[in-house]
């Protein structure tokens, strides 16, 4: 990994910190990552690359839905591999494509689902679900059928039921790709607001405005780390 | 499509919990199989519709819900008159009439979910003896609820995109890719259950947030 900033890092925040300690992944016998040692602690951290890159994998790693071949991924010093319960009540996920995140047929169920899963007091999740919705503005969906909403829609609804669950990071994998500008912007500005700390993987360059720092990964390596400005620049040197 | 009957509303029937509705539905179920008399099924098949009808469903959803059911048991009832009497065919026709018509009250007036919550419910001794998992069976079944609409709308898009290269309708043509997208697609569903901290705890009260 080459530092391409002398600039320093922003200060961490009180959000989780990713540890990443000499990672390698590799899918039937081909290297996707390797020797990937990073510590993540800002609120707003950009993942950038190509197409086939590494970058979905390393946002998978986060979490714990992939588990490295060598290495460790620790969140807040827990281990991935070994208590990834708990990583993932504290970082939450939310996929490009929302019609695969989305799991039951009610919005207001699918909200449910995690608070559920993480065993919040049944008398406690229609409130929970309902500020939820309102804190994106979607409280009239509550009830609506979720295959039946829009595209920007169902983003919002796929990040509103990973938000309800108050992570304390989220984890995004190209959260704008499939939307048209205005969801875009929508998205765009969910992400700058919201409280947790957030890592992007994105090819949405404009989104990484004002982010903290952003990583490029090339060739399954983080290539450069550094500031939004620096990064995006080596990365259109380097990858166009 | 939607295979969730659920239609929004604040009606009686609504308010009640599911248990309740499922124990008259079931209790119905029964009564209607220990009478012949005409008269009794046909008054048992009218308050049915009335239930029905305080559900207050849209017409069009209601249209497109009781349209099959109808024209099987029109099948049924003219079968039963050649074949058997009158009689048989009323008692039938009534019989199933009240039945289909009381279930279908039930399915519009309560969620997906409360159906779900209380068949987890009344699995909860087989959990106990370890003969079943009500949290994995009813997953399953929400899942089936929403995303057959989704399959049904890829299978579209790939019928569409197969017409706009000329192809026509060719079954394998349209099964293979529709396969291939459903099983890429089911990946990502378990991974996005996983990511929400699947399954949860046996005892809820001792995990907090």
């Amino acid at each position: 990994m080459t530092r391409t900033s002398d600039a320093p890092l922003p200060t961490p925040t009180t959000g989780p910190v990713f540890d990443l300690d000499g990672v390698r992944v590799a899918y039937d016998g081909r290297t996707v990552l390797d020797g990937v040692t990073v510590r993540l602690a800002e609120r707003r951290i950009g993942v950038i690359g190509e197409n086939g890159s590494g970058k979905s994998t390393f946002a998978r790693l986060l979490n714990g839905l992939v588990l490295p071949d060598a290495g460790t991924v620790r969140v807040d010093g827990l281990d991935t591999a070994d208590d990834v319960r708990a990583v993932r009540s504290r970082v939450g996920f939310v996929f490009q494509n929302p019609d695969n995140q989305i799991v039951f047929p009610i919005v207001a169920e699918d909200l449910a689902f995690g608070l559920k899963n993480i065993g919040l007091p049944k008398g406690e999740v229609p409130g929970r679900v309902a500020a939820a919705l309102a804190g994106f503005g979607i409280a009239h969906l509550a009830e609506r059928q979720s295959h039946l909403l829009s595209g920007g829609e169902k983003q919002l609804v796929a990040l509103a039921a990973v938000m309800v669950m108050r992570p304390g990071a989220v984890v995004f994998d190209e959260p704008t790709t499939l939307l048209d500008l205005k969801n875009r912007n929508v998205i765009r500005a969910a992400i700058a607001d919201m409280d947790p700390s957030a890592v992007v993987v994105t090819h949405d360059l404009e989104l990484l405005g004002g982010f903290d720092r952003v990583l490029v990964i090339h060739q399954g390596r983080i290539a450069c780390d550094a500031d939004p400005a620096t990064a995006v620049s080596w990365y259109r040197e380097n990858c166009s | 499509m939607s295979l969730s009957l659920y239609v929004r509303g604040r009606t009686p029937l609504h308010r009640l919990p599911p248990a309740v509705k499922f124990g008259v539905l079931f209790a119905a179920g029964i009564a209607l199989f220990l009478t012949d008399d005409v008269a009794v099924l046909g008054v048992a098949a009218a308050v049915a519709a009335g239930l029905l009808v305080s559900v207050r469903p849209p017409p069009a959803a209601l249209r497109r819900q009781s349209t099959g059911l109808l024209v099987m048991l029109v099948v049924i009832f003219v079968a039963a008159t050649v074949f058997q009497d009158l009689h048989t065919a009323l008692v039938t026709l009534f019989r199933l009439l009240a039945l289909l018509l009381l279930a279908l009250s039930v399915t519009l007036s309560t969620r997906a979910a409360d159906l779900l919550e209380f068949f987890e419910r009344l699995m909860a001794p087989l959990a106990r003896l370890g003969l079943a998992n009500p949290a994995r069976i009813s997953l399953g079944v929400s899942l089936v609820l929403r995303f057959v609409p989704e399959v049904q709308r890829r299978y579209r898009e790939i019928r569409e995109a197969q017409a706009a290269r000329g192809l026509r309708a060719n079954p394998v043509a349209l099964v293979v890719p529709l396969v291939v997208r459903t099983l890429k697609s089911a990946d990502d569903i378990a991974d996005a259950i996983d990511a929400r901290c699947y399954p949860p705890p046996r005892h809820p009260d001792r995990e907090n947030t």
